[in-house]
Formats: C-alpha cells, sequence, structure tokens
C-alpha cells in the first residue's frame, strides 16, 4: 500500500472546526494531504503508528496543528510526547486554541511548542491566520533536511 | 492606824471593844466596795473588749464578704475573658471560612474564564464561520434580503467575539500582579499609534505628541490604556473633516498628569459618572460601536497603578481625559494632585 505523505496533521475535535480549518487551508491550496486526528490518542497513535495506525509506515508530517482541548489525551500531553521523542520532536507544532490562557502560553511554550495562536472569532481573520501559518510553516520554514531523512530512514527501516 | 489595829486585835483576844468591832465591819465593808468597782470596771472592760470582738467580727465578715465579691468579679471576669476570647477564636475561624470561600471563588472565577474563553467563543467562531461561508458560496444566489440577514449574523457574532474578549481581559486584569519597570511613555504612545494606522486610513488625522514622561509602570497595561483612549479618540472624531488628538503632559507639584485630548463629538458632563462603569455607553450603537468595557478597563489598569483618571468634556466640543500613574513615595502629590483632578 502506498502512502502520500500527510503534510498536516490537524488534532481537532470539534467537527465545526475541522470543517472551518480544512475550507480555510483548501482554499489557500497549501496542502493537498491533511490527516485530522480528533483526539489525543488518536494523534499519537498516528505519529507513532499504533493502534489504528499500526500498520502505517512511519513519516513525518510537515506540520501539527494542536488543539489544546481533546478528549482522551489532552493537547498538552501530545505536545510533551511529540517534543521528548527524537523522531517527531524536528516537526513544527503549532498551537491553535480557542483559549488565550497565560498559563497554557506558558506550558505550552515551555514545552517546545513552535507557535501559539488563538483562533479568531472573525472567519475572515482566521482564514488569514491559517493561511498565514500553512505558508510560514509549509513554504517558506526551511526543516533540517539532512537530520529529518536520516532518522525517516532508521525508523522507516 | 495600823498601831491602832494592832492594838485592838491584841485587846479583842481579852475583850471585844464593839467600837473597834464597828470599825472593823466597816473596813471589811469598805474593802467589799472597792472590789465591787473592781469588779465592775473588769465587767467593763469585759464588755468593752465583747463589744471591741463584735467590732472586729463585723469588719473580718465584710472584709469575707468584700473578698467573696472580689472573687465573685473576677469569675464574672474570667467568663468575660473566656467569652471575649471564644469570640477571637470564632473570628478567627469565620475569617479562615471567608478565606477560603473566596480563594474558592477566586478558582472559580479563573476556572470560567478559562471555560468563557474557550467553550463561548468556538460556537462563535462556528456561526461567525459558517455564516461566512453561505454568503461567500450561496450569496449570488440569495435575495438582498437574504443576503441582509446573514450581514447581521456576521456583524452580531462579531461584536460579540470583541465583547467576550474585552470582558475576558477585565476579568484578568484582576488577578494579574504588575510587572513594574521604568519606561518612556512616547514610545508606548507611538506603538499604539502605529497599530491604529489602519483605523487612520481614508481619514484626516492630526496627532499631536508631546513629550511624555518616564513612569514606574507596567507597559504592556500602560499600552491598553492608549490603546483605549486613543482608539476612542479616533472613534469619536470620526464626523470632524479634521480630527486633532493631542497627547502630552502637564505636572502638577512634580506629578506627572498625562491627557489625551480630541476634537471630537465630546459628552455631556451630566453623565461623567457613569462614564468607567463596564457596559456603560454615552452614544448609540449606530452611531459610535463599542462594547462598553474600554474605559472600565482603561480605569482598573490605572487604579492598579495607584494612580487616578478623570475626563473633561462638552457636547460636541471634545473630550479630554486625564490620569496618573501613582509612584507609592509620591502619594501625597498623587492625593493633590486628583483633587485637583476633581476640582478640574
Amino acid at each position: 500500500m502506498t502512502q502520500r505523505q500527510v503534510e498536516i496533521l490537524l488534532v481537532e475535535d470539534n467537527q465545526d472546526d475541522v470543517e472551518l480549518t480544512l475550507h480555510a487551508l483548501q482554499k489557500e491550496k497549501l496542502a493537498n494531504n491533511i490527516h485530522v486526528a480528533r483526539d489525543g490518542e488518536e494523534a499519537l497513535d498516528f505519529l507513532f503508528c499504533n493502534g489504528i495506525h499500526a500498520d502505517r509506515s512511519f513519516e513525518r508530517p510537515r506540520l501539527i496543528l494542536l488543539d489544546l482541548k481533546l478528549p482522551k489525551v489532552d493537547g498538552m500531553e501530545v505536545l510533551k510526547r511529540v517534543k521528548a521523542d527524537a523522531r517527531t520532536k524536528a516537526i513544527p507544532v503549532v498551537i491553535l486554541t480557542s483559549s488565550k490562557e497565560e498559563r497554557d502560553l506558558v506550558t505550552g511554550y515551555g514545552l517546545g511548542a513552535n507557535s501559539y495562536i488563538q483562533k479568531p472569532v472573525d472567519f475572515d481573520q482566521f482564514r488569514d491566520t491559517v493561511k498565514n501559518v500553512g505558508l510560514y510553516w509549509l513554504v517558506i520554514n526551511q526543516p533540517p533536511v539532512a537530520e529529518l531523512s536520516q532518522h525517516s530512514a532508521t525508523a522507516g527501516s | 492606824m495600823t498601831s491602832g489595829l494592832a492594838r485592838t486585835v491584841l485587846a479583842s483576844e481579852f475583850a471585844v471593844d464593839p467600837e473597834d468591832h464597828a470599825k472593823a465591819i466597816l473596813n471589811i465593808l469598805e474593802d467589799f466596795s472597792e472590789d465591787k468597782v473592781r469588779v465592775e470596771q473588769t465587767q467593763h472592760a469585759v464588755f468593752n473588749m465583747l463589744q471591741d470582738f463584735a467590732e472586729e467580727k463585723s469588719r473580718l465578715e465584710e472584709t469575707q464578704s468584700a473578698t467573696l465579691n472580689l472573687l465573685e468579679d473576677f469569675d464574672a471576669e474570667r467568663a468575660k475573658a473566656e467569652g471575649v476570647s471564644r469570640d477571637l477564636r470564632e473570628s478567627v475561624e469565620l475569617l479562615r471560612v471567608a478565606k477560603e470561600a473566596a480563594e474558592a471563588s477566586n478558582r472559580e472565577l479563573e476556572a470560567f474564564s478559562y471555560s468563557v474563553s474557550h467553550d463561548l467563543r468556538a460556537p462563535l467562531r462556528h456561526i461567525s464561520g459558517f455564516s461566512k461561508l453561505l454568503s461567500e458560496e450561496y450569496g449570488p444566489r440569495l435575495e438582498p434580503e437574504a443576503q441582509h440577514h446573514l450581514q447581521r449574523i456576521v456583524e452580531g457574532t462579531r461584536c460579540m467575539g470583541v465583547l467576550v474578549d474585552d470582558l475576558l481581559n477585565l476579568a484578568r486584569l484582576g488577578r494579574r500582579d504588575l510587572s513594574l519597570q521604568v519606561a518612556g511613555l512616547n514610545p508606548v504612545v507611538e506603538e499604539v499609534v502605529a497599530d491604529l494606522k489602519t483605523e487612520c486610513a481614508g481619514r484626516n488625522v492630526e496627532w499631536r505628541i508631546g513629550g511624555l514622561p518616564f513612569v514606574e509602570c507596567d507597559p504592556s497595561l500602560v499600552k491598553q490604556v492608549f490603546q483605549n483612549l486613543l482608539s476612542n479618540a479616533l472613534k469619536f472624531t470620526r464626523p470632524r473633516p479634521q480630527a486633532v488628538i493631542e497627547i502630552g503632559q502637564r505636572n502638577h507639584q512634580g506629578t506627572p498628569i498625562v491627557f489625551v485630548r480630541d476634537n471630537g463629538v465630546g459628552f455631556s458632563m451630566k453623565y461623567s459618572d457613569k462614564l468607567f462603569g463596564v457596559f456603560q455607553r454615552l452614544h448609540r450603537q449606530e452611531d459610535f460601536e463599542g462594547t462598553g468595557v474600554g474605559l472600565a478597563t482603561v480605569q482598573r489598569i490605572v487604579q492598579k497603578h495607584g494612580g487616578r483618571i478623570w475626563a473633561e468634556a462638552e457636547l460636541d466640543q471634545g473630550a479630554t481625559f486625564y490620569f496618573t500613574l501613582g509612584a507609592p513615595e509620591k502619594t501625597e502629590l498623587k492625593t493633590k494632585a486628583a483633587m485637583a483632578g476633581e476640582q478640574a
């Protein structure tokens, strides 16, 4: 089975938010292959090829968009596990959440989040935000290619 | 006489002389009466002693009763003292309970703010998002009236979003500790003016920025003060062909008073007491949009700095807002400045 590289892992439990975010990303044609995980556990299973994703071969998404309030395993825990694992710690994680709580910001950055963005209420602003995030992390930003492919080779073999 | 009596006794051995006899009786009687006097004196003395004793006894009884009274008073005092200390203990306990309740309600408020920010904003975003998509994707096929309704939904959601954010900001201020540093206010104002550029688009706005003081303050909060005051000035000068917004300082006995003056629509001073209340607005929403939280936030920030804010205005003649950011060591000056403000 061939698997297309997932460009964005969107970790979001709310169906409305999933739809609106996908709409914004697709409108800007920023990502062709977006995988949606509806809770923290599924996100971790996807990333580390466990559970329902056990038959997936390990491959890094280029960007993780992470909500914080998630069922089962919350966003902070997902972030902690991603940043603690050598295979995944280089993946940019953008916290995209409803709240702008000071302690969430501090915890998020403390755990190694690459950005923290509060979803704007206004849809135009939301669309702009998603566009800018996608543009920055998928187009402008340069990932550490050598390191990524080396890990990818060892983990994937 | 002694020799006479000796003689008499000698003579009586032989013959009793009646005269001597009578003398002897008289002598005995005399002795007896002397004894009687002595007995009476003794009796008297005893009587006196008894009387003294009775007096002593009554004095003793008085002392005893006084002692008893003292003891009784002491008991009452002790009971009172115990009462006081019990009251104290109860007060301390009540205080502890109140403190716990306050802490619990603080935690609750925090949780509430969190959930307002997260749970209330999410559905708002969805309403905003989907009505926007509806209007974009199906708008051309809708009747103009339907399009108008959709537009109202979008606008209503936007307002509520701003309101929720403003309220959350105000609620957070209460819990936040000031992070004080000495900062010049000019860079803060310049930053805010730059942020407001887009709102100035297509308008003729003259900014007059004077020299502002260096003050000990939390710069991010003071920035919010200027954001609110300057965007208000911008908003209420909208009907003017040329808006003039002046930011400067006055000095009142060593305390700098910062002011923001505009030539906008102003307001009547009879409503000045409502100016800084939450949700209090002096203009209709159709004329000037707003949530009524901005100036309440400004006042909260100024008061947190130990300062004071007040305004002078006249209907249609512009408005001036004054504020101080009090330095603790200048309390007296600050009070005077505040008094001057009251007179102003």
